[in-house]
């Protein structure tokens, strides 16, 4: 049960939506009565997942658990040294279906299931037509997004993220406003473009994989030693950092390829917009965290300031966009690229601290955006408009839903006490001490001076939000003709249905705010073990010879040199020796390759000196 | 101290902080179904719990060792990351905590007193009113974490968190606009201060490694860094000024004071306690709090107390013009915390805190006796529409007179020996400043009593519909209290005995203050060492001006009431700017909220116009490539799924082939 219990989660939501499509097909009421029910089972799932998790022993060391592996494409066996230096039987071929958990991924797993049946809540007046074929997408994506924080293998990997793609597309495609054809096309143009260039990068480092250890893989654990333990040339790792980063940056969404975001908010419904913001977007950073900073190291601390010179930016654009909007759900997503700049600061300063409050941040974000997305919901739905110069004054006409919406934004303006404070003041203190080595990961790329742009970020998050709360809630009150609408069976304030939505996420902004050390415990190990495991020092002095581009001559030679019995422990025609030494030798210095032992100290310790 | 204390102090600690949080849950739990009208019990019981666990504190306290009377008691983890960065929630216990903690609790009970009446007009309560008493049991648990935290981080929360509850109390009345805006701006332009505020604490961490305050202290005074190292040069000087920008925001300082004038938009109460008595001192007891860090910087002490001294004569001189009661107290209020910051920057930090202490009672006082005309007169407070009120409102009267008194510092009432020490310390470290410190002294004394007389004097008038009466028991019983402590609070400083006021706080300031001080040749210990009559000169001398200034403005808007016009007319430039605050807040839209506006259209064409064009401009070619190889009438989807294929196909030959 332990090794399936991902699998089923993953799948449950599935079945669930099989279960819709199946007749004997109900009312409106009884689909969505069912909807709810399927993604409680997958919440339960997910719990039960999670207390499993925190019963193993080594998860708090951070160690992927709850593995599960089934084959999925595997080639014949061939003999090779593996990269601690012995000689194993390996498939030529090796990507399976392998899912896991490590005290990073339950969290996002728990993120997403705790959102589903909420969003799935929220669209019960919302949605009116083709309520069948809706609660199916939302069920679908979210098996899609499960897979993703699962994945323990890069084609799985993809393959969920691409499928995440899908139902999104109908989602916003079929159900969205008027311009949800355009936005629609433009989301999906955007993302197919960042995620052609990931795969490319996928399929390249999977040939890497294979000219390095004799056999392909894409296992992320393996392919993460690989990027570890330096068998990586650095330009190499700076094309598959570029490529990868495509993909994520975009998911992101970083400044300058965010434009399809705040479109793709405005026209999606309520329950779209929250899983796209409260979920969606984390696709990206997540990306970054697990398979970008800990399989190209060298490459992200020299890109580091790159990428953080464009959070930077994004974070003070994204939030003067966000204080000129009226239209107030185009203001909230503006506010999201502002605030994964954040995140994405976080991850990039390359400390402990930082990497687990980017982490939380993803959490924090995750709940409070999508609140305030499902209260802009709320209002929209009373008032067929989300333009600020239309309404007003609302504190007066909903006032649980005034604060409702003040609490929320308190939480996203990082008000200590709630849940944003925490995330946001790690990732600054992160920043600020990047340049420092205090925690054991070796010194970070970033520093000060990205602070103090990001703090300024600070200032303007709360001028906007508190700007809207201002237009939207105090002064006379001001209300379209006809409304409120109250045609779907809501009640003028919010109705019990759409206040107990938004009580689970409140309760948990406090905890989080006020005791986030349950989950900052396992981030931080899983941090330090699978994202910034050896200390970097990223002296490049310490390289003696210059980085050699590999090409098939050189390959051949290496190769050769090593057909000998090198050690004398093997005799084998083992052309996987000849690779695995080849790619030593190339990384680090043309010498090693004459004397290459096959023991772990030189995997670990050529080349690059550890930390001291 | 003995473990018994320290469980003693502890189970204080937590009560002070956890009466007033209950309190406040409580209230805006059932506040609106069960308790309703009742509501001000709860709070009220939270309060002055809170009060009765800062006595209780206070006299344990006592107890101990005069050096021994400082300990940090942790309560739990807080945030951790790894065993390097653990941040706690954890008290600090001195008697400097506890002077502000008995200020805190002591003014806020009699408030929450006070507001039982002020929140009800004949009878009924306002609508929202235990929203009202929740935000105030939530602002005293706020500022209690403020002062009780043994950490920067929780110094940052209790900052915050008060903020909050400004902002919500500020906005109470939300329907109106100008309340509305009022509270946003008050937040935003703390938001601004906090700027500063959090930079400084990030790099406090930079620089130290840890924002425990025992250990950063430690590490100044010895002058190294967490791992040994020297600090760098300037580094000490920049975090006092970043620490000093949160100063300046909370405490509304300039150039960030222009929130706390638009704050008076909230209920009187709120005035009388948060942003005069207790929030806005926050940035004196930061300072004072982080002495160690300041007073390791002259550059940081001399930009203190020139702050204040030029905070202290600007805002008393907007006060000559302004004829809204509250707004006068606000930039009296701005003012004196002027003479505070003015205290601090030349090392008499004690003097700082007796000032808060008695400026605590007497204004208190005045914004409760200005909430008390207000509600007499419907809502109206300013002093165009009423006057003559003496007989109208006779206690009113005479506890708002005792206030003003004490404010312009009438010789042996409360401000009167607060305000001289300052004054003394200022003219001790530089001539300019205690002469600035004088001329304000001379101005606080002429527009204080320029309101009283307005307001209290010559042939009664009220607003027309008003129903002039005087306050309710409820009301009164604060006044009287606040006006005891307004005419008594001063002698406390008074050191014949060697227990007062400086006394007690001398172990906290003994290294910091007093010990830079002395190096420095500011005259610190006159006062505080007995000697009583070293300054008698300058108490008669300033004593004189107070009551010169009070006659001048008996004359002014009593016996020739056709001088103020006179002057007006004469001299109309100045009154204008004056009149409309320097144009500071003009200027401030013109400089920074307009151009950010600006910016922030321009950040949206770029989206759609550059980057999106951009976009479409890349995606032209797959586009174009799938349109031309399309070739039966396919939808949208088949044509971009081909371009993905295809480009695939093509980077990976490309790769391949490398």
């Amino acid at each position: 049960m332990t090794s399936w219990i991902l699998t089923i989660t993953i799948l449950s939501p599935v079945a669930g939506a099989l279960l819709l499509m199946l007749p004997p097909y109900g009312d409106r009421a009884s689909i969505r009565r069912s909807a709810v029910l399927y993604s409680l089972v997958t919440l339960g799932l997910t719990i039960l997942a999670l207390t499993r998790f925190y019963s193993i022993e080594e998860a708090s060391d951070g160690a992927f658990v709850l593995m599960h592996e089934l084959p999925w494409i595997v080639g014949e066996s061939v003999e090779v040294v593996d990269m601690d230096g012995y000689l194993v039987e390996k498939p030529s071929i090796d990507i399976s279906y392998r899912v896991g958990v490590d005290g990073i991924s339950i969290w996002l797993v728990a993120l997403t299931s705790f959102l589903m049946p909420l969003a799935i809540l929220s669209s019960f007046t919302a949605i009116r037509e083709r309520t069948r074929e809706y609660y199916c997408l939302l069920l679908l994506l979210q098996a899609g997004l499960l897979g993703v924080f699962c994945a323990m293998d890069l084609l799985l990997f993809y393959v969920f993220f691409e499928f995440t793609l899908i139902p999104l597309f109908f989602l916003i495609g079929i159900w969205g406003g008027s311009q949800r054809r355009r936005a629609a096309n433009k989301f999906f143009i955007y993302t197919l473009a960042g995620s052609v260039l990931l795969f490319a990068g996928i399929v390249y480092l999977s040939y890497y994989s294979y000219r390095t250890l004799g056999y392909v893989t894409l296992e992320i654990a393996e392919l993460t030693r690989l990027g570890q333990g330096g068998y990586l040339p650095l330009d190499v790792q700076w094309w598959l950092f570029l490529a990868f980063a495509a993909g994520f940056a975009i998911k992101v969404p970083l400044f300058p390829v965010h434009t399809w975001l705040p479109l793709a908010h405005t026209e999606a419904p309520t329950a779209g917009s929250v899983i796209l913001a409260g979920v969606l977007l984390k696709l990206g950073t997540y990306g970054f965290c697990r398979l970008s900073i800990p399989m190209f190291p060298d490459a992200t601390f020299q890109l580091a300031p790159a990428v953080a010179v464009f959070a930077v930016i994004g974070i003070i654009y994204a939030a003067l966009a966000a204080w000129v909007q009226s239209d107030v759900k185009k203001l909230v997503a503006y506010s999201s690229i502002s605030h994964l700049g954040f995140c994405m600061l976080g991850l990039f300063s390359l400390k402990v601290a930082g990497v687990t409050g980017g982490v939380l941040y993803m959490i924090n974000h995750g709940l409070s955006t999508a609140a305030l997305f499902l209260i802009v919901g709320y209002i929209y739905e009373r008032y067929h408009t989300r333009d600020i110069h239309e309404i007003g004054g609302l504190a007066k006409r909903m006032p649980w839903m005034a604060f409702f919406l003040i609490f929320f934004t308190l939480s996203s303006i990082g008000l200590p006490g709630l849940n944003g404070f925490v995330s946001e003041f790690l990732v600054l203190l992160a920043t600020a001490t990047s340049g420092q080595n205090s925690d054991g990961v070796g010194r970070g790329p970033l520093g000060y001076g990205y602070v103090i742009p990001a703090a300024l970020g600070i200032i303007l998050g709360a001028t906007y939000m508190l700007w809207m709360c201002q237009r939207l809630l105090f002064g006379p009150l001001t209300e379209p003709a006809n409304t409120p609408d109250t045609s779907a069976g809501l009640t003028a304030d919010l109705t019990r249905r759409e206040i107990g939505i938004l009580v689970p996420i409140g309760l948990a902004c406090i905890f989080l705010g006020v005791y986030p050390k349950p989950l900052l415990d396992t981030f931080e190990s899983a941090a330090r073990r699978n994202v910034l495991q050896s200390p970097f020092t990223y002296d490049f002095s310490d390289v003696r010879a210059p980085v050699i581009d590999i090409d098939d001559d050189h390959l051949a030679t290496a190769v050769s040199a090593n057909d000998l019995d090198v050690n004398g422990f093997y005799d084998s025609s083992g052309h996987g020796v000849g690779s695995i030494d080849a790619a030593q030798g190339i990384v680090r210095d043309a010498e090693i390759v004459s004397h290459a032992s096959m023991t772990p100290a030189l995997v670990g310790g050529g080349g690059r000196s550890r930390d001291d | 101290m003995t473990p018994e204390t320290i469980e003693a102090l502890r189970t204080y600690g937590l009560a002070i902080l956890l009466a007033p949080l209950a309190g406040a849950i409580i209230a805006g739990a059932f506040g609106s179904k069960l308790l309703r009208d009742r509501t001000h019990w709860v709070s009220l019981l939270g309060v002055a719990g809170a009060f009765a666990a800062a006595v209780a504190l206070f006299v344990t306290m006592q107890s101990a060792p005069v050096d021994a009377r400082s300990v940090v008691i942790p309560i739990y983890d807080w945030i951790t990351s790894g065993t390097n960065s653990v941040f706690r929630f954890e008290l600090l216990i001195d008697p400097l905590t506890s002077v502000m903690l008995l200020t805190v609790t002591g003014i806020s009970t009699l408030v929450v007193i006070y507001s039982r009446d002020y929140m009800r007009h004949h009878g009924t309560p306002e609508k929202g009113y235990e929203r009202f008493f929740a935000y105030l049991a939530l602002f005293v648990f706020s500022m209690c974490v403020l002062v009780l935290g043994g950490n920067f981080i929780l110094l940052y929360v209790g900052w915050e968190l008060v903020g909050l509850c400004s902002y919500l109390l500020i906005g109470f009345y939300y329907g109106r606009p100008a309340a509305a805006a009022a509270a946003k701006k008050a937040f935003l332009v703390n938001r601004v201060g906090d700027f500063g505020f959090g930079l400084g604490i990030l790099l406090i961490y930079l620089t130290f490694g840890t924002l425990e305050y025992g250990a950063v202290f430690d590490l100044v005074r010895q002058g190294v860094t967490d791992s040994g190292a020297a600090i760098p040069d300037g580094r000490v000087t920049a975090i006092a000024l970043l620490l000093l920008c949160g100063a300046c925001g909370k405490s509304a300082q300039l150039p960030l004071h222009v929130w706390l004038p638009d704050a008076m938009e909230g209920p009187s109460p709120v005035s009388a306690l948060i942003h005069a008595a207790t929030m806005v001192t926050a940035g004196i007891y930061m300072i004072a709090r982080c002495g160690a860090i300041f007073t390791a910087s002259p550059v940081a002490m001399t930009v203190v107390a020139t702050i204040g001294a030029a905070t202290a004569l600007f805002a008393a001189t907007i006060a000559l013009v302004q004829t809204d009661m509250k707004r006068i107290l606000a930039y009296s209020t701005i003012s004196q915390l002027g003479y505070m910051f003015l205290a601090i920057g030349v090392y008499a930090a004690d003097s700082a805190m007796f000032h808060l202490f008695t400026h605590a009672f007497f204004k208190a006082l005045l914004f409760l006796g200005a909430g008390s005309i207000m509600h007499a007169m419907g809502g109206v407070i300013d002093v165009r529409y009423f006057g003559g009120l003496r007989k109208l409102l006779p206690y009113t009267f005479i506890t708002f007179l005792i206030g003003s008194l004490a404010l312009a510092g009438f010789p042996l009432l409360s401000g009167f020996f607060s305000k001289d020490e300052i004054i003394h310390h200022a003219l001790s470290v530089h001539p300019i400043l205690g002469v600035i410190g004088l001329i304000t002294a001379v101005l606080t004394a002429f527009y204080t009593f320029r309101m009283v007389f307005l307001a209290f004097f010559g042939p009664t008038r009220v607003p027309e519909g008003a129903v002039a009466h005087e306050a309710g028991r409820w009301m009164l019983l604060p006044l009287f209290v606040l006006s005891a402590g307004a005419i008594g609070a001063g002698y406390l400083g008074v050191e014949v005995t060697g227990k007062g006021f400086h006394h007690f706080l001398e172990p906290v300031f003994e290294h910091t203050f007093i010990a830079a001080g002395a190096l420095h040749g500011a005259g610190h210990a006159s006062v505080a060492h007995g000697g009583f009559w070293a300054e008698y000169w300058l108490m008669v001398l300033s004593g004189g001006l107070a009551i010169v200034s009070m006659i001048v403005a008996y004359v002014f808007y009593v016996r020739a009431p056709w001088i103020p016009g006179l002057v007006k007319a004469s001299a109309a430039g100045v009154h204008r700017t004056l009149w409309n605050k320097y144009f500071v807040d003009e200027a401030y839209s013109l400089v920074v909220v307009e151009p950010a506006r600006r910016i922030g259209k321009i950040c949206v064409a770029l989206d759609d116009y550059l980057i999106d064009g951009i976009v479409w401009f890349v995606t032209a070619v797959p586009r174009a490539l799938a349109y031309a190889l399309r070739t039966t009438q396919s939808g949208v989807l088949q044509g971009y799924g081909f371009s993905m294929v295809a480009g695939a196909a093509v980077i990976v030959v490309l790769v391949l082939w490398r």
